[in-house]
C-alpha cells in the first residue's frame, strides 16, 4: 500500500493543428501523494491545464496523448489496490466515466462556464450524486444542502434552489467545490480556481480548500500561475515551462532554494511588499510561439545563465535530496565537464 | 504602406530579442486574408461555393447550355422518358443515346414509351442546333451538348406534357428562380443595415420607436398579404413584373431580422474597449462607424445574405407551386413543379420532379457556403 | 498656482496644494436603473459616490479595491469616457491655470483627452483587430491632424522602439502579438500624444508574472523619461505597493482611506484596508503561520442598494451601533492620511511587516 495516488511518466500530449504540431505537453513526470497538495505552476501556454485535463481524459479534440502513462492507484478497499493507466482508457468509455466526477473531480477558473444556467445549483449537484451513488432523490438533496453548508454558502436551504447567475463569483466557485466534493473524490483538480476572484474572496476560497482537503483526506492538484497562491497552499510544487517540468520539490525548497534559472527568475519577478522599492527583476523576452519551439533546453533563449550547449542538448533530470529535481545542464556535472574538455 | 527603413538602435532592448524581424504570412495578414484561409479549410463550403457559382453561370449562359429553347415542343414525344447516355460505342468514345418507340394502348389511346435499342442517336459536345440569341441579341446556334442531328429526339431528363425538354426548361428556369428575389433581398439588406444602424447608434426614444415598429411588422402574416397583393396588381402586368413587385413590397417588411442583428452588433460594439479607445482618441463619428464598427461585422452581413438567398429561392418555388407566384408561360422551378401536383402524373412521369432536385442542390450549396462564410467571418478566435 | 477658494470647498482638508495635477472633488456617477417598456427610472447604482482625492504632478497614485468598488468608473470619469453626475475634476494645466473636466462637453474635451490618456486592462479587446499597429498608434494624430504623415511615421517608429517593439512590426495586425506585446502597443498609443498623465486601468492584471514585471519596469522608465503622472488602478496590492507613491482605497463607490504607500501598509487606519492587506497572498511559504490574518465575511455591498451608515459595517468586525446609522466622513488624521472611519484613532489594526 503506497501513499502514491497518481504517477505520471513521460506524458506527451500533442496538438495537431493546421499550422503544425504543437507539443503542448512534452514529457511530463509527476507524482501526486494521497492527501497532499501539488501545485503545478507556469505561465499561460506552458501546458499545465492540458496535462491535467488528461487525468480525466478531457483533452481538447485536436490534442492526442501520444505517449506516456498516468498510473492511477485506485484503492478498492482498505487492503487492496488496483492500478489503472488512465492514458490508455477510452475517453468515452465506462471506466473513465466511473472515475471522472467521482474519484477525480475538477473545478475551473470560471465557474459560470461549467455550471449550466438552465438548472438550479441543487439540481446540478444532485445529478452528480445520483449518477455515481445509490442514494435516493431525497437523500441526495439532503447531502447537497449539507455540502453547500460545508463550503460556506449561507442559507443553503434557500440557495439550493437558486440558479447560478444569481450567485456572486465567489459563491459560484463554492458551489462548484460542493459539486466536486459530492462523491468524496480522492483527487480534486483545481484549474486556476481563484484567478477570476478578488483577493479577499481568493483568501476565503483558499482557506476553504485547505479545510476541505483536511476533512476529506483527498489529494489536491492545484494549477496556477500565481506564486502567491502556491506559497499559501502547496505541499509540493512542480514548475512547468513549454510542456516540461523544469523543477519540482517541496514548497519550502522551491521558494527558498530554487535551482532552475527559470524558477529563480520567476520568484524574483514578483513584486514583494517591502520597505525598499527596487526595479523588478524580469525574465527577458517572452514565451516563444508554440510553433517555433527552441531546440535544446526550451528555456535557454531567455536564460541568463545559458551556455552554448543549452541550445542543442535537452537536459535530463537531476535529483537532489528529498525529491527535489530539476532539468538543467548547470547541474548535470558529468555532461558539462565533458563539454568543457571538448571545447 | 512602404517598407520602414531599419533604424534599430543597437542599445534598444526589445521585448522579444530572439524573434526575427521578418514576418510570417499570418502576422501581416489582413482580416480578409485570414477569412479566406479559414474559409478554404471548410471543404463543404468550398464545394458549396463552386456549385453556387456553376448554377449562376448556367443561368447566365442558359441559351448555350440548354440543348433547345424552353418553348420548343414536339407533340410526338409527349411524356417521353429520360434517355440514358452511353459513352462507348464499339470500344471507342462516342456517346450516343437510344431512340424511342411507342405502343398505343388500344383502349385508352395512351402512349407507352419504350427505349428502342436498334436506333442509335449520336450526341456530343459543342454541337450546332437550334439557333438562339444569347441575352436576346447575340445570335448563335452552338450548344454545350446535344444530339448531333437536331432532328433526332434527345431528352436527357425526359419530356413534359407538350413534349418539351425538361432539362432545357430547368436550365432556363434557373434564370428566373435564382434572380427574381435578389432585388428583394438587396432592399431588405439595405433597409436592415440602415434602420438597425440608426436604432443601435442613436438609441433612446428613436431606438424604442424602431423596436416597436419591428415588433408590429414581424406580426404581419406574409401569405395573406401576398394573396392580397397578387389580387390588387394591374391586370396588364406580366407575371414576372407582378412577382418582382411583390418581392419588393415584401422586402419592405422583411428587413426586420437583419435590423435586429445590426442593432445588437452596434450595441455590443459600443461597449468594446477598442471603440472607447477610438472615441478617446477623438475619432469622429463617421469614421468611428465606417472604419471601426462596420468592418467588424461586415463579414457577418455577407454570411447572412448568403443564408437569405435560399429563402428567396424556396419562396419562389413554394408560391409558384401554389399558383400565387409565377405562371405559365414564364418558366421557373416552381412553375415546372406545378405539373406534379397530381399524384397520378407524379407516379407515371416521375422525371417531372427533376426541378426539385435543382432546388435542393442549390439551396444546400448556398447553406454550406453561408455556414462556411459565417465560420470564417471571425478569424480572430 | 493654487487657488484658495477651491481648497476651501474641497472635502479634503489640510492638503498641501503645491504641484497639484488633478483634484477630484465629490465626484459622483449614478447609473439609472430602468424598468419596463418606457424605461422608468427605479433607482440609481452609485458607481462613484462623493469620491475625493488628488494627484500631484509626477507621482503615481494607486486606486485599489475589490471588483465593483467603482475604481474603474472613477478612472473613466477622469478621461471623460463617462459623464459624471456631479462633482468636479479640477485639472491643473501645465501653465498653472485650472479647468473643471467634469463640466466640459464634446469638442471642449479634445485637448484634455490628449493630455490624459487611458491604458486598458485587456490588450486583447482594446486594440481594433482590423487595423495595423501603425494605424492604431497613429490614429489619434491622424484624426486630430496633429502631424503630417511623415512626422507620424517617425513618431510611431521612435515610440515603438521606446516601448520595446521592433518598428518593422507596425504593419502587423494585433492578432500576431502576445499579450505583453499588445500591452506595449497600448502604451505606445497612449503616449503618442505626449500626455502629462496616464490612467492605467488594471494595465498589468491580465499578464503573466514575468511579462508583468517587464511592463511595470517599462511604465516606471517611461514615467521618468516623459515626466508622466500615473493613476494606477488595480486590485493587486503587491503591484500597487510596488509602483505607487500614494494609495486611494475604495469600497462600494466611496473612498475609505488615502495615504502614502508605505504608510498605508505599515499603519492602515481603516478596517477594510486591514482586511485587504491581510488577504494579499504571502510570498514565502514560511509566512504561512503568520498570526492575525483577517478574513472578510459576506459579500461586497450592492451599490444600487448600499447599507445604511458606513457601507462597510456589515462586514466589519469592529462595527458598533454608530456605524449603522452615521456615514463616516473622509477626514485628515495627520499628514494627508485620510480615512473614513469613526473609530480610526481607537482601533489597533494589523499592519504588514515590511522587510
Amino acid at each position: 500500500m503506497s501513499d502514491t495516488l497518481i504517477e505520471v511518466n513521460d506524458l506527451k500530449i500533442h496538438f495537431f493543428t493546421d499550422e503544425g504540431v504543437v507539443r503542448a505537453v512534452d514529457g511530463v513526470d509527476l507524482t501526486i501523494e494521497r492527501g497532499k497538495t501539488l501545485c503545478l505552476v507556469g505561465e499561460s501556454g506552458c501546458g499545465k491545464s492540458v496535462a491535467c485535463r488528461a487525468f480525466l481524459q478531457i483533452v481538447h479534440s485536436i490534442g492526442k496523448i501520444v505517449s506516456g502513462e498516468i498510473i492511477y492507484h485506485r484503492r478498492v478497499d482498505n487492503n487492496f489496490e488496483e492500478t489503472i493507466d488512465i492514458a490508455q482508457l477510452n475517453p468515452k468509455g465506462r471506466q473513465i466515466r466511473e472515475i471522472r466526477g467521482k474519484e477525480i473531480s475538477m473545478i475551473f477558473q470560471e465557474p459560470m462556464t461549467s455550471l449550466s444556467p438552465m438548472y438550479t445549483v441543487g439540481n446540478q449537484i444532485m445529478e452528480n450524486i445520483l449518477l455515481h451513488t445509490n442514494l435516493s432523490k431525497e437523500e441526495a438533496r439532503q447531502l447537497c444542502v449539507q455540502l453547500l453548508d460545508q463550503v460556506g454558502i449561507p442559507q443553503p436551504h434557500r440557495l439550493v434552489d437558486e440558479y447560478p447567475f444569481r450567485l456572486s463569483g465567489g459563491m459560484r466557485q463554492r458551489a462548484m467545490i460542493a459539486m466536486a466534493l459530492s462523491c468524496n473524490p480522492t483527487l480534486l483538480i483545481a484549474d486556476e480556481p481563484t484567478t477570476a476572484l478578488d483577493v479577499t474572496t481568493q483568501a476565503n476560497i483558499l482557506d476553504l480548500m485547505r479545510n476541505i482537503q483536511k476533512e476529506y483526506q483527498m489529494a489536491l492538484l492545484f494549477i496556477t500561475h500565481d506564486l502567491g497562491v502556491v506559497a499559501e497552499i502547496a505541499d509540493t510544487v512542480a514548475v512547468m515551462y513549454l510542456g516540461k517540468i523544469v523543477e519540482s520539490g517541496d514548497v519550502d525548497t522551491i521558494f527558498n532554494n530554487p535551482k532552475h534559472p527559470y524558477t529563480q527568475a520567476l520568484l524574483r519577478s514578483i513584486p514583494k511588499i517591502s520597505r525598499t522599492r527596487e526595479k523588478l527583476d524580469t525574465i527577458q523576452g517572452m514565451v516563444p510561439n508554440p510553433y517555433r519551439r527552441p531546440g535544446g533546453c526550451p528555456f535557454h533563449p531567455r536564460c541568463t545563465q545559458a551556455m552554448p550547449e543549452c541550445s542543442t542538448m535537452v537536459p535530463s533530470v537531476t535529483r537532489f535530496s528529498d525529491g527535489h529535481t530539476t532539468r538543467c545542464l548547470l547541474y548535470e556535472n558529468i555532461t558539462t565537464k565533458q563539454f568543457a574538455e571538448l571545447s | 504602406m512602404a517598407q520602414v527603413p531599419l533604424v534599430t538602435d543597437p542599445s534598444i532592448e526589445f521585448a522579444d530579442p530572439f524573434d526575427k524581424a521578418e514576418h510570417t504570412q499570418a502576422e501581416v495578414a489582413s482580416q480578409w486574408k485570414l477569412m479566406w484561409w479559414k474559409f478554404k479549410r471548410h471543404k463543404m463550403a468550398v464545394v458549396g461555393g463552386i456549385v453556387v457559382l456553376m448554377f449562376y453561370l448556367v443561368a447566365l449562359f442558359a441559351e448555350f447550355v440548354a440543348p433547345v429553347h424552353f418553348t420548343s415542343y414536339n407533340e410526338t414525344y409527349v411524356y417521353a422518358p429520360p434517355q440514358e447516355i452511353h459513352l462507348l460505342q464499339n470500344g471507342r468514345f462516342s456517346p450516343y443515346v437510344f431512340g424511342y418507340r411507342f405502343e398505343r394502348d388500344p383502349a385508352s389511346f395512351k402512349k407507352t414509351w419504350f427505349i428502342d435499342e436498334s436506333v442509335i442517336i449520336p450526341v456530343g459536345f459543342f454541337v450546332s442546333g437550334e439557333p438562339y440569341k444569347l441575352w436576346g441579341f447575340i445570335p448563335g446556334n452552338w450548344h454545350l451538348f446535344g444530339s448531333k442531328n437536331p432532328e433526332e429526339p434527345f431528352y436527357l431528363l425526359g419530356a413534359d406534357k407538350s413534349g418539351r425538354d425538361v432539362f432545357s426548361r430547368i436550365v432556363y428556369s434557373s434564370r428566373i428562380s435564382l434572380t427574381v428575389g435578389l432585388a428583394g433581398v438587396t432592399i431588405s439588406l439595405l433597409l436592415g443595415i440602415l434602420i438597425g444602424g440608426i436604432s443601435g447608434l442613436v438609441g433612446g426614444a428613436v431606438d424604442n420607436a424602431i423596436q416597436r415598429l419591428i415588433e408590429i411588422l414581424i406580426s404581419v402574416p406574409t401569405l395573406p398579404l401576398w394573396l392580397a397583393l397578387a389580387a390588387v396588381v394591374p391586370l396588364d402586368w406580366t407575371p414576372v413584373k407582378v412577382y418582382f413587385m411583390i418581392t419588393v413590397i415584401l422586402s419592405l417588411i422583411g428587413w426586420t431580422g437583419l435590423a435586429r442583428v445590426v442593432r445588437s452588433k452596434f450595441l455590443a460594439l459600443r461597449e468594446e474597449d477598442f471603440i472607447l479607445a477610438a472615441i478617446l482618441d477623438g475619432v469622429p463619428r463617421s469614421r468611428l462607424i465606417f472604419r471601426h464598427m462596420i468592418p467588424s461585422f461586415l463579414s457577418h452581413i455577407i454570411a447572412s445574405v448568403t443564408l437569405a438567398i435560399p429563402g428567396m429561392i424556396l419562396g419562389e418555388t413554394a408560391l409558384s407551386f401554389l399558383g400565387l407566384g409565377l405562371r405559365e408561360p414564364v418558366v421557373s422551378w416552381g412553375v415546372m413543379l406545378r405539373e406534379t401536383q397530381k399524384v397520378t402524373v407524379l407516379a407515371t412521369y416521375p422525371w417531372l420532379l427533376w426541378p426539385a432536385a435543382a432546388v435542393i442542390i442549390v439551396v444546400l450549396a448556398l447553406n454550406f457556403l453561408g455556414d462556411g462564410l459565417r465560420d470564417a467571418a471571425d478569424p480572430y478566435q | 498656482m493654487t487657488n484658495l477658494v477651491q481648497s476651501q470647498s474641497s472635502t479634503l482638508t489640510g492638503v498641501n496644494n503645491d504641484n497639484l495635477m488633478l483634484d477630484v472633488k465629490n465626484l459622483q456617477l449614478y447609473f439609472p436603473i430602468t424598468q419596463g417598456v418606457f424605461a422608468r427610472v427605479q433607482g440609481y447604482t452609485k458607481a462613484a459616490d462623493d469620491v475625493s482625492f488628488f494627484i500631484r504632478q509626477g507621482e503615481t497614485v494607486g486606486l485599489v479595491g475589490e471588483s465593483g468598488c467603482g475604481k474603474t468608473t472613477v478612472g473613466r470619469c477622469i478621461v471623460r469616457a463617462y459623464e459624471p453626475t456631479g462633482g468636479e475634476i479640477i485639472y491643473h494645466r501645465a501653465d498653472g491655470t485650472t479647468v473643471d473636466l467634469a463640466k466640459l462637453q464634446g469638442d471642449e474635451l479634445k485637448p484634455y483627452r490628449r493630455d490624459i490618456r487611458l491604458i486598458f486592462q485587456d490588450p486583447y479587446f482594446s486594440l481594433n483587430p482590423r487595423m495595423t499597429v501603425f494605424e492604431i498608434v497613429s490614429e489619434v494624430l491622424k484624426v486630430n491632424k496633429l502631424a503630417t504623415p511623415a512626422e507620424m511615421k517617425d513618431r510611431v517608429v521612435a515610440l515603438l522602439q521606446r516601448v520595446g517593439l521592433r518598428p518593422e512590426y507596425m504593419q502587423r495586425y494585433p492578432h500576431a502579438f502576445s499579450g505583453g506585446e499588445r500591452q506595449r502597443i497600448s502604451i505606445a498609443r497612449s503616449l503618442i500624444t505626449s500626455p502629462r498623465m496616464v490612467v492605467c486601468d488594471e494595465a498589468v492584471s491580465a499578464l503573466d508574472v514575468s511579462i508583468r514585471a517587464q511592463i511595470l519596469n517599462l511604465l516606471e522608465e517611461l514615467q521618468a523619461d516623459f515626466n508622466l503622472t500615473y493613476l494606477f488602478i488595480s486590485h493587486d496590492l503587491s503591484v500597487i505597493h510596488h509602483i505607487c507613491d500614494r494609495i486611494v482605497v475604495m469600497y462600494v463607490g466611496k473612498v475609505v482611506e488615502i495615504a502614502d504607500a508605505t504608510e498605508l501598509f505599515v499603519n492602515p487606519r481603516h478596517p477594510y484596508t486591514e482586511a485587504l492587506l491581510s488577504a494579499v497572498p504571502i510570498t514565502n511559504p514560511r509566512d504561512r503561520q503568520a498570526v492575525g490574518r483577517i478574513r472578510l465575511e459576506g459579500e461586497i455591498a450592492d451599490p444600487s442598494n448600499p447599507p445604511t451608515g458606513c457601507y462597510f459595517h456589515p462586514r466589519c468586525k469592529y462595527a458598533q451601533e454608530r456605524c449603522k446609522t452615521e456615514t463616516p466622513p473622509l477626514r485628515n488624521l495627520e499628514n494627508e492620511h485620510f480615512v473614513a472611519c469613526h473609530f480610526s484613532e481607537e482601533l489597533e489594526l494589523t499592519n504588514v511587516q515590511l522587510r
